[in-house]
């Protein structure tokens, strides 16, 4: 069982590294927001699944297990909210996107 | 068991590199997400070091965290939004 | 904003009080077993009152629609075996442009059609499509009784609002109709 959470909490780390990789190379605000979100998902539900099995199985503590799921839970409600708030905020402050962008529908649909 | 230790540095390191982003990002949505990942990852090093030390104190911190950076990050969605 | 009914307030208060007992970990001393009556009646005291302000915000429709344990079935079907498999597949693809060389990107907003009546399957379907990565809904909008949602897409494959609806929200409206509907 101390493997399966061994294997769980390295894999986030690979996509919490891919995610960092991503918002520094990435061109612009949203592409970068795209990342941020690699990191939160992948990465937090990994390391909270790892956590879970290792408090319930090997250290047999079921208040840390009960708090990392609500952490989790947490997570999963909250992360789509601010992503979409601050998208929006973004969008209507004046970021624009890359000058290669295949298409922008949202401010054909604005400006009639 | 080292493995919790080493991997909660490995995301304390990250977090420390996306000050880079922190610093040149250009605009203000930019650094909002930016401190939002930093949070993220501070979080993941909370949660792993609890699970190391075997007490459950730091995953308490670890939920306010995420509470307030939830809080903050989509304060300052409104914000941008001229909605505030 | 009208005002809550009675109901509405009670489906909250219950939701209220599950969250409470989850935070502050007194499920533990309920499963062991020695329960302290004194804090969970003020637990249920405190919820309550929340429920009478807030309910408002948070109920719109039927209370009680989702307390019924076919919809909480097909949610957890949902939540273990059909949405970690998308997650995987949009995360692996994320990452894989975020360390490849080239940076091999085509961004754009598209704007896609929704066929969900009900507004907690479009908030269930829109937080399912912002938690993929690689798409993050911007804005929803109402046109002529039909719902449609401005995605931005780190990839995109088609301009066509009914193409870009197929590939983006793929086999996730389905379960939302189902669990919802």
């Amino acid at each position: 069982m101390i493997y399966v959470v061994y294997a769980l909490i390295v894999f986030s780390a690979f996509f919490a590294l891919a995610g960092v990789v991503g918002m520094l190379r990435m061109p612009d605000t949203f592409c970068r927001m795209q990342s941020s979100t690699n990191i939160t998902t992948f990465g937090m539900i990994g390391v909270i699944a790892g956590g879970v099995l290792y408090s319930g199985f090997v250290l047999h503590n079921y208040e840390m297990l009960i708090k990392l799921l609500v952490m989790g839970l947490f997570y999963i409600l909250t992360t789509p909210i601010s992503a979409h708030a601050i998208a929006k905020g973004a969008y209507h402050h004046g970021n624009k996107m890359i000058d290669e962008a295949v298409c922008d529908q949202y401010k054909e649909d604005m400006q009639q | 068991m080292s493995v919790f230790l080493y991997c909660a540095i490995c995301f304390v390191v990250l977090a420390l590199v996306l000050i880079v982003r922190l610093v040149i990002g250009p605009t203000a949505a930019d650094r909002a997400v930016v401190a939002d990942a930093i949070d993220v990852l501070c979080d993941m090093g909370l949660v792993l070091f609890a699970l190391y030390s075997g007490r459950g104190i730091y995953l308490d911190i670890a939920l306010i965290t995420a509470v307030l950076g939830f809080i903050g990050t989509t304060l300052v969605g409104k914000y941008l939004e001229g909605k505030l | 904003m009208k005002k809550a009914s009675l109901p509405a307030i009670a489906a909250t208060a219950v939701l209220c009080f599950i969250f409470w007992l989850l935070l502050t970990g007194q499920l533990a001393s309920l499963i062991a077993g020695e329960p302290s009556l004194e804090v969970l009646i003020a637990g249920c005291l405190v919820s309550i009152g929340v429920a009478a302000f807030s309910a408002r915000f948070f109920i719109h429709e039927k209370p009680f629609f989702f307390f019924n344990p076919v919809r909480i079935f097909w949610l957890l079907v949902y939540c273990i075996c059909i949405f970690p498999v998308e997650l995987f597949k949009a995360n692996w693809d994320v990452a894989r442009r975020a360390l490849s060389p080239g940076l091999p990107i085509d961004p754009g907003i598209v704007k896609i059609p929704v066929d969900l009546k009900s507004q907690y399957g479009q908030a269930m379907l829109a937080d399912s499509i912002t938690l993929t990565p690689g798409t993050i809904i911007m804005n929803t909008v109402e046109e002529d009784g039909k719902n449609y949602y401005y995605v931005h897409w780190i990839n995109v494959a088609s301009e066509d609002h009914e193409e870009a609806g197929q590939a983006i929200k793929g086999r996730l409206e389905k379960w939302a109709e189902r669990i919802w509907e």
